[in-house]
């Protein structure tokens, strides 16, 4: 009776270990809090007044399609990064920021973490990642909010 | 009163008739395919209607899609294997691949080195691709299988689902 339950609680023990430990990579894995996700609406409605302070927004994705924004292409790419980080190196670390991709779902786009991880690595203290959970065409384009020419 | 009662009658009789004779345009199983009108990566336009008499697969993918680069390969196999197949609802498979490209290079690119011998049209505007809208694409990959006829048979089938569907449109 008493292995028994020694198994049983090692066995609790184990598990609860394993599940603190993937769940804490999980949260590793995205180099961003929920406060640094920006939703599109709110964006939306700061690029619909002109009287609003407007943040500088980084396409590090395909394709700049969110109105003013500037196109850096894919941040996976080494070449892309580093003219990010150039024009970056620019801005008052204050700056606001706001850089998307909309490629695919956050889990699977290889741009987005790229580019937070680099300006959390430059220590900046006010940027955000619009957050298109979908991708740009479903949580932006559809719905009807700013676009480019 | 005579003569609008029959002038009516004509017009109510002319439209049942469009009705029952135009198949309904639309993205649901049985319906016609919207048309498709893009091009190469050489400039030439090919439409979608053009392959009429085929089965087809539209393709929606993308160079920076994972999982659609992935398919890649057993799309190859796929065409190999049916290309010249008969079916019961076409002669030959064809596979239209629309790709959701922001820039050619890449796309031209992947289909050099891949060897990729289907038909291969873009616009090059990415997810704002009127395509992309028309199809109401939600995320890639995604497809659509149609007959001779381009009505729609099945969408957004993959892996051996899809080459079931194929299978069961086949002469044997």
């Amino acid at each position: 009776m008493k292995t028994k339950s020694l198994t049983f609680l090692l066995l609790l023990v184990v598990t609860s270990v394993f599940a603190t430990t993937e769940f804490s990579c999980q949260g590793q894995s995205d180099p961003w809090t929920p406060q640094q996700l920006l939703a599109p609406a709110d964006l939306a409605k700061v690029l619909n007044n002109p009287k609003a302070a407007q943040p500088i927004i980084y396409s590090i994705g395909m394709q700049a399609i969110v109105k003013g924004s500037i196109d850096i292409g894919p941040a996976m790419r080494a070449e892309n990064l580093n003219t990010l980080k150039q024009k970056l190196g620019k801005l008052p670390k204050n700056s606001q920021i706001v850089v998307y991709c909309g490629c695919c779902p956050f889990s699977r786009c290889p741009n987005v973490r790229p580019a937070m991880e680099l300006l959390k690595s430059m220590q900046f203290t006010n940027y955000k990642l619009l957050n298109l959970p979908q991708n740009v065409k479903v949580d932006w384009i559809d719905k009807g909010y700013p676009m480019s020419e | 009163m005579r003569i609008f009662a029959l002038a009516f009658a004509l017009l109510l009789m002319g439209g049942i008739h469009s009705a029952l004779m135009a198949q309904p345009t639309g993205l649901v199983l049985g319906n016609k395919s919207p048309e498709i009108k893009l091009t190469t990566t050489k400039g030439d336009t090919i439409t979608l209607s053009s392959l009429k008499g085929k089965l087809v697969l539209i393709d929606f993918w993308g160079t920076w899609c994972a999982p659609c680069v992935e398919e890649q390969v057993d799309l190859a196999r796929l065409y190999k294997k049916y290309k010249l197949a008969s079916f019961t609802n076409g002669k030959g498979f064809e596979i239209y691949g629309v790709a959701l490209e922001a820039k050619k290079p890449n796309w031209e690119t992947f289909i050099t080195k891949n060897k990729i011998n289907w038909i291969q049209v873009s616009d090059l505007k990415f997810w704002r691709s009127p395509v992309a809208k028309a199809y109401n694409i939600q995320e890639l990959p995604f497809n659509v299988l149609i007959d001779g006829k381009g009505v729609i048979l099945a969408k957004n089938l993959h892996g051996k689902e899809l080459e079931m569907e194929i299978g069961k449109n086949l002469i044997k």
